[in-house]
């Protein structure tokens, strides 16, 4: 992904486009190092349970 | 197993479709809803999702049709390119030549809906243009139109050209009542 070569979209400002770009990613990447909160982690849980759960009863019909 | 090894990928993208949510939609607090209500969409509809194709792109793709279908419900205009408005302050960077993220966010949140994706799809979430295409539902000439106008905005919202004074002044006025519409 890091060719710029496709950021010639507009004009050739590449240095204020490359400050946007790395604020940018510096934003995205602060958001995605957060560990992962509980929630998520039990929503995942709960769905697979629920999903076994309702194979082992259609086994045993 | 299948179940498994489906619940583990998603696990995987999870930071990243965190990323995105907090990225596109406004009010922070609700970005984990999003992305929640998400995970339960993607895991009621997990056979539909061909094994070894993109996970990520699939998921994001959710997570964004989940995101402006909630806010058609709760009857909040979609904001287009022509349609732009702020939803009210201007946003200066704090302090002379630095940007903390809060001022990032709220650059982000001054564009609009489809430029603010646009951006985050190629700029920050890795996805080739081809790729936001599909995820936005659009043509690829427009998510680079999309992208462009975005970097503009934000270069000007936030006065990276490297040459003009920070502060209230002059950028103040023209932050609000110039429209981005071009």
């Amino acid at each position: 992904m890091s060719n710029n070569s496709e950021n010639e979209v507009g004009k050739d400002a590449s240095d204020p486009n490359r400050a946007i770009g790395d604020k940018l990613r510096s934003y995205y990447d602060s958001v995605q190092e957060e560990p992962i909160p509980e929630r998520f982690l039990d929503l995942l849980e709960r769905l697979e349970e629920a999903e076994e759960k309702a194979a082992v009863e259609k086994n045993e019909e | 197993m299948k179940n498994s090894s489906f619940k583990r990928e998603m696990l995987a993208t999870l930071p990243s479709l965190r990323a995105f949510a907090y990225s596109l939609s406004r009010k922070s607090d609700k970005a984990d809803d999003l992305v929640q209500d998400t995970m339960m969409k993607a895991w009621a509809k997990q056979d539909s999702f061909q094994p070894n194709s993109n996970m990520k792109a699939w998921l994001f793709t959710i997570l964004r049709n989940e995101f402006y279908s909630q806010m058609r419900k709760k009857g909040r205009e979609v904001q287009d390119s022509d349609g732009y408005f702020t939803e009210g302050l201007a946003v200066h960077p704090s302090q002379h030549g630095l940007l903390d993220m809060k001022d990032f966010k709220a650059a982000l949140d001054q564009l609009p809906d489809d430029q603010r994706e646009a951006i985050i799809l190629v700029g920050a979430s890795g996805f080739a243009y081809e790729e936001a295409a599909e995820i936005s539902g659009c043509a690829v000439g427009t998510v680079k139109s999309r992208v462009s106008r975005a970097r503009t905005a934000l270069k000007e919202i936030l006065q990276v050209d490297g040459e003009s004074d920070y502060g209230p002044q002059g950028a103040d006025a023209s932050v609000t009542s110039r429209a981005f519409a071009r």
